[in-house]
């Protein structure tokens, strides 16, 4: 399947393009696993997840599980259209391609981090 | 907020060695995924032994001591399972039609065995028979669960 490139600022921010590396190849992750990839701290990792929250990037999901509360986030369709646009964005400049007529900006809800 | 002169004016700024730094850093992250689904190198031996434990243990011929042995096999797999999905810290689709194809020709693989060692064991009774099928599958179980998980690192650095 084609991706339109479309560059998306929102994921481009670095910790938020490894979130959603990591997030596209699967169903979902734990918050601490993904504390421990990026390494940052748990506000940081915070700030960025609700970023991409309120841009409808990603759902996050508290369940209890032995007496404390577990989260875990995953990317939406929306969130994996928007990355699969990016990464198809950055491999059409990094090829020197170009930006084709049909590369595009999103407008970013925020441009934090 | 920033301003932008029009669409893909953030994206034409992008000079290419910053967004090959982006992919790089895509890549990078991928490689920290694969990696920690790799299981760590005790995990599909402790799977061998507890197949090889339960095929050795009708060596015994106890239809009791063989339902419990294949109860305990039950739960410890579920358990070394589930711990190995606590410590990865990720849900993931472990199969695809690769992994399925490598996880069907172990079961058919064990499967094989077990039927060859009935054979051997309880048709022409030969002793020694479940020990000897039981000590073959745990190196089965390490080469296709290895392999399983070398499918799976491959898979997500390439997605």
């Amino acid at each position: 399947m084609n991706t339109a490139a479309r560059f998306d600022e929102i994921v481009h921010a670095p910790n938020r393009l490894q979130i959603c590396a990591i997030l596209s190849a699967v169903d979902s992750a734990d918050f601490a696993t993904m504390r421990e990839a990026l390494r940052v701290a748990d506000s940081v990792l915070s700030k960025h997840i609700r970023v991409l929250h309120e841009a409808g990037y990603v759902d996050v999901h508290k369940t209890a599980c032995a007496g404390r509360v577990r989260t875990s986030v995953s990317l939406t369709s929306a969130g994996r259209t928007a990355y699969a646009g990016h990464v198809a964005a950055l491999q059409a400049i990094v090829s020197n391609e170009g930006l084709q007529p049909g590369v595009g900006l999103r407008s970013p809800v925020t441009t934090s981090g | 907020m920033e301003s932008h002169s029009g669409p893909g004016s953030e994206a034409a700024g992008l000079a290419t060695g910053e967004a090959a730094t982006a992919l790089a850093a895509i890549g990078a992250s991928r490689s920290w995924l694969s990696d920690r689904v790799i299981a760590p190198c005790w995990f599909h031996p402790a799977f061998g032994l507890l197949a090889g434990a339960v095929i050795a243990e009708a060596e015994i011929r106890s239809v009791m001591l063989f339902a419990w042995s294949v109860a305990v096999y039950t739960i410890a797999c579920g358990a070394l399972m589930w711990w190995n999905q606590q410590r990865v810290g990720v849900a993931i689709q472990y199969f695809d039609w690769r992994t399925r194809a490598v996880y069907a020709a172990h079961v058919l693989a064990l499967t094989g065995l077990i039927a060859a060692a009935c054979w051997l064991g309880l048709g022409r009774e030969i002793n020694g028979a479940f020990l000897a099928a039981g000590i073959v599958a745990v190196p089965l179980t390490v080469v296709f669960g290895r392999w399983t998980d070398r499918l799976l690192q491959v898979r997500l650095q390439a997605s």
